[in-house]
């Protein structure tokens, strides 16, 4: 894997919400083709470095580099020209748009053809968006809005996409599903996707795993040196 | 006679439904509720009468040039910034009044004359069901109706339109799918200065404009606005027919003095009753 | 602690005035002017900041309090006392009346209705010609009559002094920490089983009490009333002395008010371009100075005395973050 290009790089990232910090001196790296998975409780501040790579929050200190490249200081619309896109944890749709028009949105900076592939692989993944293409997104059920959002994510023909805990809101069955959709998007498009996610079974298709506590990082392993007793201990505590 | 009343009320609300229109897109764009259109609109429409002798059609191009231009700053260096600093509904208030002051003030220091009309072409007179009114009341009021749906055809099927309507509901995803917000507010505003500059120069042609006008411009416009529920464009229409009806009868009835009294008391009531406005409104606060 | 200091001061400073009383002229004049809208702009603060309701009808209490004082007294011949009370009162209720109608709106459209009865208070004026005089207003002697220019000045100055003082009391007291906590979690107050209705209308009674009695006395002082001196604008202008000055500081309205009311006073030989003078400053202090002006007034302070008073002593503690 090392010899595979390098595309984010996170190195000593301090985030803070006014006086209290959410991120302490993290670090993160993603190659091109992998997926990484970030894990840890509640509140370790995973939604925190997300959106900060993204954008929306600034850093107290740290860089950011993309393919190479400092972004520090690039905003939101900057980094989506480079690849990244975000996919956030709640109110990630246009709730008054219909599905289909939610798709085109997600797609508006591609070529109208691009778009219009892209659509239809969206549809294929997730068949029920097709039955619900004249649906409005807000009147959906939690999981279709889910799996909505993962379509957005994929029109916009990110390189990287950040998802911020996909598997919130789904049935077990669907969670095995997403998981298996999201590898096999990875195998197909060679797309570096980061996603949060509090559901143990991202080791099964994640390269490499981050542990997050308190805002720090407790762990990173490729999956296959991974030990499941320090997952647990992540969750649970010692 | 009470039909004469009827169709006044209806050019009155035609007329009236452009800065009203204008409201309603700022606000349904950006959340912002500006108080300065009106003051901008009539601003612009002085600019329209000074430069009317070099031709009716250069005069308004002017105007809306400059309409569009005041629009489009207030938005990109006051506002815009403003909102991203967290500034709420109150603080929105406060500083558009401001906008709005500054322009009133520059209309008294910049033009000679504290109020003007505008001589537009009359075109010709129009009878509808034994009442005769001039073809401008007529165009005036056809003009507000194919705004409104020019603006809603294009907000459903074009990709400008739609990146519109994705702002204005879930502006942090429009902006990490790429989407340039904030053009898309600065647009939004230039056209809402725009709608209210259109208003002024009917208002300008039919009967006159003076310094002041351009608060009643505002908050009529805002008040029917706030009745269709407010950044819901055909609650605007609907509620500036409505209201222009009210006050038409209601100064025929009662005498002119009740006429703003009587719009005033039942919009209160309206929110009172519904305080989401007759047709509600997408985006609330 | 230090808040305490800082209420002290404020109430000494609001009564240096007194100074002024032997010294009938024009300065006088326009300090007891300037009060009655203090009055006005602390009851902005009290309500709008300190409890939060978003309520826009100064104006409306205000003139309330006035038109009352000066109907009942100068037409219907009441005693002027019971004439100021009675306004105080009719304001009250009218104030309390209005929140208890709009418990069905929510935020922006609840802050919208008040601000609508205010734009139409005076148009109400301009219709009820024959009793109010509408835009021509009507002329009240009341205590002119019996009293010395340096007296009423003196009222006015106590009783803003008064008013003030009340209202610093009141958010010590319980129900006022009641109210600090309702302004900052409605949802949390009424989960701990406080009434917040019931708080709520209580503010609103204080507020237009206050404001009601601030009217009578403005009539009393001034002398005339008309629709023009009550318009959109005064409403607008009271909610500017709290926000610009500062509307998280006790003594923020003084500042604010001097520079809403005072400033357009000194501008008179500009009055062409008061308009823009006036909108651009606000805009400025808005943009520029967060919070208003007296936290800033009080950073630019302790930066000085940083600058200041520290480098003399060649202090090397650490710096402490804010
Ligand atoms: N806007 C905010 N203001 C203040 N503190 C915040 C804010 N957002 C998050 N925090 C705090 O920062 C910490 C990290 O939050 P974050 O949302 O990143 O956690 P998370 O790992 O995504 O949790 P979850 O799994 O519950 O989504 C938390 O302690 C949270 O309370
Ligand atoms: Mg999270």
């Amino acid at each position: 894997m090392n010899e595979k290009e390098l595309v984010l790089e996170v190195s000593e990232l301090t985030v803070n919400y006014g006086a209290t910090s959410a991120l302490k001196s993290v670090d993160l790296f993603a190659h091109k083709g992998e997926i990484v998975g970030l894990a840890g409780p509640n509140g370790a501040g995973k939604t925190t470095l997300l959106e900060t790579i993204a954008g929306f929050l600034r850093q107290k200190e740290g860089d950011i580099r993309l393919f190479g490249t400092q972004i520090n200081e690039f905003p939101v619309l900057k980094r989506r020209m480079m690849g990244v896109v975000l996919v956030p944890q709640e109110r990630n749709n246009f709730p008054y748009m219909t599905v289909s028009e939610n798709l085109d949105v997600g797609g508006i900076i591609n070529c109208k053809d691009v778009n219009k592939r892209l659509i239809e692989e969206v549809y294929q993944l997730f068949p029920v968006l097709h039955t619900r293409a004249n649906q409005l997104a807000g009147t959906m059920s939690g999981g279709e809005q889910r799996m909505l959002a993962i379509g957005i994510g994929l029109v916009s023909n990110a390189s990287i996409l950040l998802i911020d805990e996909p598997s919130t809101g789904l049935a077990p069955k669907m969670v095995t599903r997403l998981f298996e959709t999201l590898g096999s998007i990875k195998e197909l498009t060679g797309k570096t996707i980061v996603l949060s996610e509090q559901n143990i079974g991202v080791i099964d298709i994640a390269d490499r795993v981050f542990g997050i506590e308190a805002g720090e990082v407790r762990f990173c392993e490729k999956t296959e040196d991974l030990d499941r007793d320090i997952i647990r201990d992540l969750y649970l505590g010692k | 006679m009470n039909l004469d009343a009827g169709i006044t009320g209806i050019i009155m609300g035609g007329v009236l439904s452009l800065p009203v229109l204008g409201i309603a897109v700022i606000y349904g764009m950006t959340g912002i509720t500006n108080f300065a259109i009106g003051t901008i609109g009539v601003f612009c429409a002085f600019m329209t009468w000074t430069f009317f002798s070099y031709g009716t059609v250069v005069g308004i191009l002017v105007g809306l040039a400059t309409s569009f231009v005041i629009g489009y700053v207030i938005q990109w260096f006051l506002l815009t910034p403003l909102s991203e600093k967290g500034g709420d509904s109150t603080l929105f208030f406060i500083v558009t009044i401001c906008i709005g002051l500054v322009f009133t003030g520059l209309t008294r220091v910049l033009f000679p004359r504290p109020n003007i009309s505008l001589l537009l072409p009359r075109m010709g007179t129009v009878r509808i069901l034994g009442v005769t009114t001039s073809g401008l009341k007529i165009f005036a009021f056809f003009f507000a109706l194919s705004v409104l749906f020019l603006i809603r055809l294009s907000e459903k099927h074009t990709n400008i339109g739609k990146s519109w309507r994705a702002t204005s509901q879930n502006l942090k995803l429009a902006k990490t799918v790429g989407i340039d917000t904030q053009h898309v507010f600065a647009w939004a505003s230039s056209i809402g200065c725009m709608l209210s500059f259109s208003g002024a120069v009917f208002w300008a042609a039919l009967y006159n404009v003076s310094l002041m006008s351009g608060w009643d411009l505002t908050f009529l416009g805002f008040i029917i606005a706030v009745v269709g529920g407010i950044g819901n464009i055909w609650g605007g229409m609907l509620s500036a027919l409505l209201m222009g009806m009210v006050m038409s009868y209601s100064g025929h009835i009662l005498g002119g003095m009740w006429q703003s009294v009587v719009l005033y008391f039942i919009v209160i009531l309206v929110l009172i009753i519904s305080p989401r406005g007759i047709l509600g409104s997408e985006r609330s606060l | 602690m230090n808040d305490h200091y800082k209420k002290l001061g404020t109430l000494l400073a609001l009564i240096l005035p007194f100074a002024l009383i032997g010294k009938v002229g024009y300065a006088q004049w326009v300090i007891g002017y300037v009060y009655l809208f203090l009055i006005q702009g602390y009851v902005a603060w009290f309500l709008f900041f300190r409890t939060n309701q978003p309520f826009f009808g100064y104006s409306v209490t205000m003139a309330l309090g006035a038109y009352s004082t000066a109907i009942l007294t100068g037409i219907y011949e009441w005693p002027l006392v019971l004439g100021i009370l009675a306004g105080g009162v009719i304001a009250s209720a009218v104030a309390m009346l209005l929140f208890l109608s709009t418990s069905r709106a929510r935020g922006f459209y609840l802050s919208m209705i008040s601000f609508l009865l205010a734009i139409m208070f005076p148009m109400l004026i301009d219709a009820l010609r024959p009793i109010t005089g509408g835009r021509n207003g009507i002329y009240f002697r009341g205590l002119r009559d019996m009293w010395s220019r340096g007296g009423l000045f003196a009222l006015i100055v106590g009783s803003t002094v008064l008013a003030v003082a009340f209202l610093f009391w009141l958010m010590s007291t319980k129900t006022g920490k009641t109210f600090t906590l309702i302004a900052e979690n409605d949802d949390l107050a009424q989960a701990v089983g406080i009434n917040t209705f019931k708080y709520k209308l209580l503010a609103y009674g204080i507020a237009g009490l206050i404001s009601g009695l601030g009217g009578a006395l403005y009539v009393n002082y001034i002398g005339f009333i008309s629709s023009i001196d009550v318009g959109v604008f005064t409403t607008t202008y009271i909610t500017f002395i709290p926000i610009v000055g500062g509307s998280q500081l006790c003594y923020g309205p003084i500042l604010g008010a001097l520079i809403v009311f005072l400033l357009p006073d000194l501008l008179v030989p500009m009055e062409r371009f008061m308009d823009i003078i006036f909108g651009g400053v606000f805009v400025a202090i808005i943009l520029l100075i967060p919070g208003g002006i007296a936290p800033g007034l009080e950073r630019l302070v302790k930066w000085a005395y940083k600058r200041l008073v520290r480098r003399r002593h060649d202090c090397i503690k650490p710096e402490t973050q804010l």
